[in-house]
């Protein structure tokens, strides 16, 4: 059955007095219930970005951190955007926040749904050079453990999985496959989940310290309960670098050529992934240290478990369902309606 | 520090959304007849006040004691309303309920003033959220509560903004119930003579209590007339009235509120972890 045919059915319920509802709210689909997890997640980091430390000249210094060991045609307009930053602190970081909000806000409000998730991609690729630095990848600092390839860059990557087309309906096997295609939703998991299994091999990381340093160093400012949990996490790796490194890395490979399996084992890989994505969160980002404030965003883990309900597959003969929508229920041209 | 005139437009939005609220007790009249859902322009008029407050010093209106009692009373009243929507909705009513966010509204509001730590609310009452002298920012004891009140508000405003254009929107959806009652009484009193009005309430009043369909009732609209035949003295003021009313008085305003003070709250929540 259709989430069409679900969402219909129950437009029709009776209500507590015994009176039909009619064009009572429908739970939205897939698609949509993640276009406003990214929204939600957007508002979240505009609010975030409001926060007193962003006005001070430590998150232009924040900025610049980003900068070292990147290629200079890479580093020097960070560190320009740094500079920049640090003299506007106020006025600029007042724009970045309500851009973001507004991103989230437009998201959310399906009219503008399209030009909102056009624009979080061309955000995301802004904030992914100026304010992460290429996620470290040119540098040898990327981890899977501290947010590589770039929290934000999933973001972008979500915009364009996430995009209200149904290209590809008839065929899609899962919600990421309905605007691109399921050859291209796969090779995007492989290289995104790939290049991840890579990071955690960098030399920066497999030395016997590294994870152990990179996991403890999440606890200072966070909750009592939360930085013992992150202090346990990280003595259970002290001096096990190397082989924490390559069980990780391991686990990710996995992961990422799992979509290429039968949807039994497509759903253990997604599961799998779900769960490395959580341990990663919650003990190598502290939630992305928004408890200790001074955080930007959640950081990569809640994108990444965003990112794998995209790719669960359909549960109906395989396929996302191609939907007729009933005419009362078809919203006005251009948006997508209750039919992810 | 936050700059404060971000917090003083933010506080002149909370002030608006409180004069709004108070507009829509006015002219719905719910001490008059059917109270409605006027308890939730109750909790937005008492919510812009005091989050004025606390994001500006000079906006202070109350001792926290006396915010603690109202937003403790709050809290039970939508949390007996969420009983009672549970008891035909089930589990149902955490996402689709009508009262559901306003519980989380009151609880947030209730958790601010009980959980403030910082020196400036030693005092009768909060010194904003500069912190009074502008020298001491005020921080919320238990931050993760604070995180999962402003991630369940900033859930709460994606699902409002998705309802706002959504299918079934303006045909008895989510916000009705927020302005049936209100709108039954607008047509009531106004004239009612335009076409306008008469589409705007039967774009707000299609929902009753719980969510359900509750028909206007013929006589809201007076013996044996259609809803576009008011008197036709006046008719002229009393259209322009009308339609005043009908939109003060519609779901979007009353989801405009929402969503306005869900993403403060968020806000308010985020800078004082």
């Amino acid at each position: 059955m259709s989430d069409v045919a679900v969402a219909g059915g129950q437009a029709a319920r009776r209500g507590s007095l015994g009176s039909v509802v009619e064009g009572a709210w429908q739970p939205p689909g897939t698609r949509r219930v993640l276009q406003l997890a990214l929204a939600a997640v957007w508002l979240l980091d505009g609010v975030l970005q409001y926060q007193a430390f962003m006005f001070t000249k430590g998150f232009s210094q924040m900025l610049a951190g980003t900068a070292p060991g990147n290629p200079s045609v890479i580093a020097s307009p960070i560190t320009w955007d740094a500079r920049l930053v640090e003299h506007h602190a106020i006025l600029l970081n007042t724009i970045f926040a309500t851009i973001q909000l507004l991103l989230g806000l437009g998201i959310a409000y399906r009219p503008t749904m399209r030009a909102a998730l056009a624009a979080s991609v061309a955000w995301s690729l802004g904030v992914w050079w100026f304010g992460e630095g290429l996620g470290g990848v040119l540098n040898g600092g990327a981890s899977p453990v501290n947010g590589a390839p770039g929290a934000v860059i999933i973001y972008a990557l979500l915009a364009v999985l996430l995009w209200p087309s149904d290209r590809y309906t008839a065929t899609a096997p899962f919600t990421a496959a309905r605007a691109v295609g399921a050859p291209a939703a796969r090779a995007l998991w492989l290289i995104l989940w790939g290049s991840l299994a890579y990071f955690a091999l960098l030399p920066a990381n497999r030395a016997p310290e590294a994870l152990h340093d990179m996991i403890a160093g999440m606890a200072d400012g966070e909750p009592i309960w939360l930085a013992a949990l992150i202090n346990h996490a990280a003595s259970l790796l002290a001096h096990q670098g190397l082989a924490a490194s390559i069980a990780l890395a391991v686990a990710l490979v996995v992961i990422a050529v799992g979509v290429y399996l039968p949807p039994p084992g497509v759903r253990a890989t997604l599961v799998l992934a779900i769960v490395v994505a959580a341990v990663i969160w919650v003990f190598g980002q502290a939630f992305g240290g928004i408890l200790a404030g001074g955080a930007t965003d959640p950081n990569s883990g809640l994108l990444l478990i965003l990112l794998v309900l995209a790719y669960w597959p359909a549960r109906a003969g395989g396929r996302v369902p191609a939907v007729t929508v009933p005419a009362a229920a078809q919203p006005a041209a251009g948006q997508e309606g209750g039919v992810a | 520090m936050t700059p404060s005139w971000i917090l003083d437009i933010l506080a002149a939005v909370m002030l608006l959304v409180a004069a709004v609220s108070a507009g829509r007790l006015v002219v719905a009249r719910p001490w008059a007849g059917s109270p409605g859902d006027a308890d939730i322009d109750v909790a937005h008029l008492l919510m812009g006040i005091a989050m004025a407050g606390m994001l500006v010093a000079r906006l202070s209106t109350l001792p926290n004691d006396v915010w603690d009692v109202i937003f403790t009373v709050l809290t039970g009243w939508f949390g007996w309303r969420v009983y009672r929507e549970s008891r035909g909705e089930g589990a149902r009513v955490l996402a689709d309920g009508c009262h559901m966010p306003h519980l989380v509204h009151s609880a947030a509001m209730l958790y601010m003033f009980v959980a403030i730590s910082a020196p400036a609310a030693t005092g009768g009452s909060m010194g904003g959220m500069g912190g009074g002298s502008g020298s001491t920012m005020q921080t919320l004891n238990a931050p993760v509560v604070a995180f999962a009140f402003a991630a369940w508000l900033i859930v709460y405003v994606v699902l409002d903004l998705d309802r706002l254009a959504g299918p079934g929107h303006g045909r008895g959806s989510y916000f009705a119930p927020l302005a049936a009652a209100p709108a039954r009484a607008a047509l009531v009193g106004a004239t009612a003579g335009s076409g306008s009005v008469s589409l705007a309430v039967a774009s707000a009043a299609p929902a009753g209590p719980g969510g359900s369909v509750a028909p206007v009732p013929p006589e809201a609209t007076g013996p044996g007339q259609p809803p576009g035949a008011g008197n036709s003295a006046g008719a002229g003021t009393g259209d322009l009235a009308g339609s005043a009313r009908a939109i003060l008085l519609g779901p979007k305003v009353a989801a405009g509120c929402r969503i306005a003070m869900g993403l403060t709250m968020a806000f308010m929540l985020v800078i004082m972890i």
